[in-house]
């Protein structure tokens, strides 16, 4: 599901493309509802900001740092959470 | 006080996210006096325990799973769901909710006190973890969280035991049911969730407040809610179809904005009621991750931190797995020496005890493993351990959870399986139960050991020896078929969406004693429960294989030799007929008939009908199989037979022919099938009861007797045709 495309901003980048030590602020969220209502129960809602901390040793998941919790995600699923940079 | 035989009346739920503390307020309110079972039909544990409360009357304690959110993502949440709103009729409903927050993470912890709160049942908020939200600066104002909430608010430690006099005195007092109500819908949603609740059936335990949350789960049900989905009508349904395609047009995000919107009343509510935010970098968190999860140090400890633990699983159970033997031996022996030879000795000796030694005997490996295990999981390191191994374990389709089930399978598939639970998704979950008996375990060890002293000759091939070499094969070949039969699994049986793999890496704590205590011990009584019943009978009805029919002719005579010999004090001769009979007796039984019943099966294996019967008596254990070998080549029991076992094996001929009865072919053949074949009745039985059906344990035994069959096939037949038999 894509939650209004005029939203997108050329500015946004999907969140594994964030290296670690990034910071940026949640935009919006795409895939299958179910999922993406998971994700942002967690606290991924749009307008949040994350912190990219690190890669698992073999590249992929990755940690995340959102309202203070650690999360760990798979990058094929960071890719549908778009991001802007601060 | 009232009397302890009184049953409690009243029933309180704890309930809180996962890391809360949730289980350690439980285990500060309940003690010992805690237990653990099942909520039927799923593998969902229930632990309940009593509390005692300050005027000395006792209520029922619920500690309730983990969760996130009230909308299930898991079968735990659903748990949680469906006790909350009634849905479970063999739960009833909680008078008192407790709901457990922790005060270092208060927005993300809120979400589901939120959802729980508009629920309408009396409720208590404790903020947990008031000491190290101090500690890292953050202040709450528990009074105006408390205004906002509309529910009472209690500040706690539950490791350290701060503020649970308080809590104890509010559980009892009289709350009223919570009326708050934060959750704002766009228009169109409501009117659909209202239109919705006027189609629900009245519950009896379900609050009023609670019908448009039951409502808004029928909306958001993908199809693989059961629970939710089974307790509205077929009406109802049509009702639901009509309205998520209106909504579609009218609202495109409406499975989604609440969410928003709730995490945007939730921002109101903590900007009044956090005082100080804190600083909350943890550094110590950041110092530990930098090593445990290092590119080259994170695998490499992890590496070795396993080893540890499969080693001592491996090594350190062994002597207490002797004792427990030597027990059951001689409490044999002393039962053997009370009754009078007949058949109730032979039951109870050989049946009953043997199969209540069988059963015992795994529970030093399911202490040690789970000792190690909810140590690592209590500390943090497990979600580090699942960051690790994701990404190789993910490539046959399983998640970085079930690494540690499947290591811990090469000391014993029992612990293996009881260990996945940690596995939140259904479908990993019995991947990884399905394949653990794949690798090669403790009890296979004596068969390879047997199989390779009689037909592996010792020679050094580079900087390994040929037996060592083939053991080494038998492993490998267990977890290559893992990984086929997973991958197989994960396309076909247990296909489904991708789970969504979104893990919390909570922060380094010191694991507490008590709480490893208690999973130990609820690990070790639920296996003896429910896997241990089951064990027991399948003992009995093996020995019955074993030993019935007796007294054919030829027992009968044999008998009487053994009387003559005896009489004219031939003692060696007594004892060699002695084990001649037994031999006789095994081979007439049941078990040595089926034996030859499934000869035409096993022949193009190479296996005659004296391996058929070990095949048959082994599913008690694996290793019975070496003791039975011995009992049908007349060497007696194993302890006696053992050291002469390879070589009897080695040189058997057949009577008829003249010609070998068993070359190195058969004895490879014969360990291929040992490496595959699901032989072992606990391993059945435990699996039985993780999934909670028959259906998975049949399927296992299918698959893997039938995997075995065909690889040895395939061994024996080929290596016939290259000329090796």
């Amino acid at each position: 599901m894509t939650r209004d495309p005029k939203a997108s901003h050329s500015a946004d980048l999907p969140l594994d493309r964030i290296a670690p030590g990034g910071i940026s602020v949640i935009r919006q969220l795409n895939g299958a509802p179910s999922i993406v209502r998971r994700i942002m129960e967690l606290g991924l809602v749009p307008g949040t900001r994350v912190e990219v901390i690190r890669l698992a040793p073999l590249g992929d998941p990755v940690e995340l740092r959102v309202r203070d919790v650690h999360l760990s995600i798979r990058r094929s699923e960071a890719a549908h959470i778009l991001v802007r940079p601060v | 006080m009232s009397a302890p035989s009184e049953s409690p009346s009243r029933r309180i739920a704890i309930l809180g996210n996962p890391n809360a503390g949730k289980s350690t307020l439980f285990n500060r309110l309940t003690g010992l006096r805690q237990k653990v079972a099942n909520y039927p039909g799923v593998t969902v544990e229930k632990k309940t325990g009593v509390c005692e409360l300050p005027s000395g009357s006792r209520v029922e304690l619920l500690d309730l799973p983990g969760s996130y959110s009230l909308r299930p993502g898991s079968p735990d949440e659903v748990i949680v769901r469906d006790v909350l709103l009634g849905l479970k009729p063999d739960t009833p409903p909680p008078d008192l909710v407790v709901i457990v927050v922790d005060a270092t993470h208060l927005d993300r912890n809120l979400y589901l006190a939120l959802q729980v709160i508009e629920v309408g049942r009396p409720v208590l908020l404790a903020l947990n973890m008031m000491d190290a939200a101090a500690a890292l600066g953050i202040r709450i104002d528990e009074r105006a969280l408390e205004t906002q909430l509309g529910v009472p608010v209690v500040g706690i430690s539950a490791a350290r035991g701060d503020g649970i006099g308080n809590l104890r005195r509010l559980m009892e007092r009289e709350i009223e049911p919570s009326n708050a109500h934060f959750r704002k819908l766009p228009p169109h949603l409501e009117k659909a969730v209202h239109k919705l609740e006027g189609h629900l059936p009245r519950h009896p335990g379900l609050p009023e407040r609670g019908r448009d949350d039951f409502a808004m789960a029928l909306l958001l049900d993908d199809g693989e809610d059961d629970v939710l989905a089974r307790s509205a009508s077929p009406e109802t349904h049509d009702t639901v179809r009509e309205l998520r395609r209106e909504l579609a047009r009218t609202v495109p995000d409406w499975q989604t904005r609440d969410v928003q919107g709730r995490y945007g009343t939730i921002d109101g509510i903590v900007a009044r009621a956090l005082l100080a935010p804190g600083d909350r970098r943890d550094i110590v968190r950041d110092r530990i991750d930098r090593v445990l999860t290092h590119r080259v140090l994170g695998p490499a400890i992890f590496i070795l931190l396993m080893g540890a633990i499969f080693q001592s699983v491996f090594a350190w159970a062994r002597p207490v797995m002797d004792v427990i033997a030597v027990g059951v031996s001689s409490f044999s022996q002393l039962v053997a020496g009370v009754l009078p030879e007949g058949p109730l000795r032979s039951l109870l000796v050989d049946g009953v005890i043997a199969g209540v030694g069988a059963t015992i005997s795994f529970l030093p490996q399911i202490a040690i493993l789970f000792f190690f295990l909810s140590a690592l999981e209590d500390t943090g390191y497990m979600a580090r351990a699942a960051f690790i191994m994701d990404r190789m374990m993910g490539g046959i389709g399983l998640s970085g959870r079930a690494f540690v089930p499947l290591l811990s399978s090469f000391a014993c598939a029992i612990p293996g399986i009881m260990a996945t639970r940690t596995i939140d998704n259904r479908r990993d979950r019995l991947t990884t139960i399905m394949v653990a008996p794949f690798m090669s375990c403790s009890a296979r060890l004596p068969v390879y050991a047997l199989l390779i002293g009689a037909f592996v000759p010792n020679r050094w091939i580079g900087f390994i020896t040929l037996p060592g070499l083939t053991l080494f094969s038998m492993y490998i070949l267990g977890i290559l078929a893992a990984v086929v039969v997973a991958f197989v699994l994960k396309r076909t049986a247990l296909k489904g969406g991708k789970p969504l793999y979104l893990m919390e890496l909570p922060p380094y704590r010191i694991p507490s004693w008590h709480s490893i205590f208690l999973t130990v011990r609820d690990r070790c009584l639920l296996f003896l429960q429910k896997a241990g019943t089951v064990i027991l009978a399948v003992s009995v009805v093996l020995w019955f294989l074993a030993s019935y029919p007796r007294g054919g002719p030829q027992e009968v005579e044999m008998r009487a030799s053994i009387a003559r010999a005896q009489k004219a004090g031939n003692a060696a001769q007594a004892e060699t007929l002695q084990k001649q009979l037994a031999g006789v007796a095994l081979s007439h039984s049941f078990a040595g008939q089926a034996g030859r019943l499934i000869e035409p099966a096993i022949a193009p294996l190479g296996f005659d009908w004296r391996i058929g019967i070990a095949l048959i008596t082994s599913f008690a254990a694996r290793e019975v199989m070496v003791s039975t070998m011995a009992t049908v080549f007349n060497l007696g029991d194993a302890h006696q037979g053992f050291h002469s076992l390879p070589e009897t094996l080695r040189t058997a001929r057949d009577p008829a022919t003249g010609a070998l009865c068993y070359t190195p072919l058969t004895g490879i053949s014969l360990m291929v099938f040992f490496v595959l074949a699901c032989q072992c009745m606990s391993t059945v039985a435990v699996v039985r009861r993780e999934t909670n059906s028959w259906r998975w344990p049949i399927f296992m035994v299918l698959m893997m007797n039938a995997l075995a069959w065909v690889t040895s096939l395939a061994v024996f037949q080929g290596g016939r045709m290259l000329g090796l038999g």
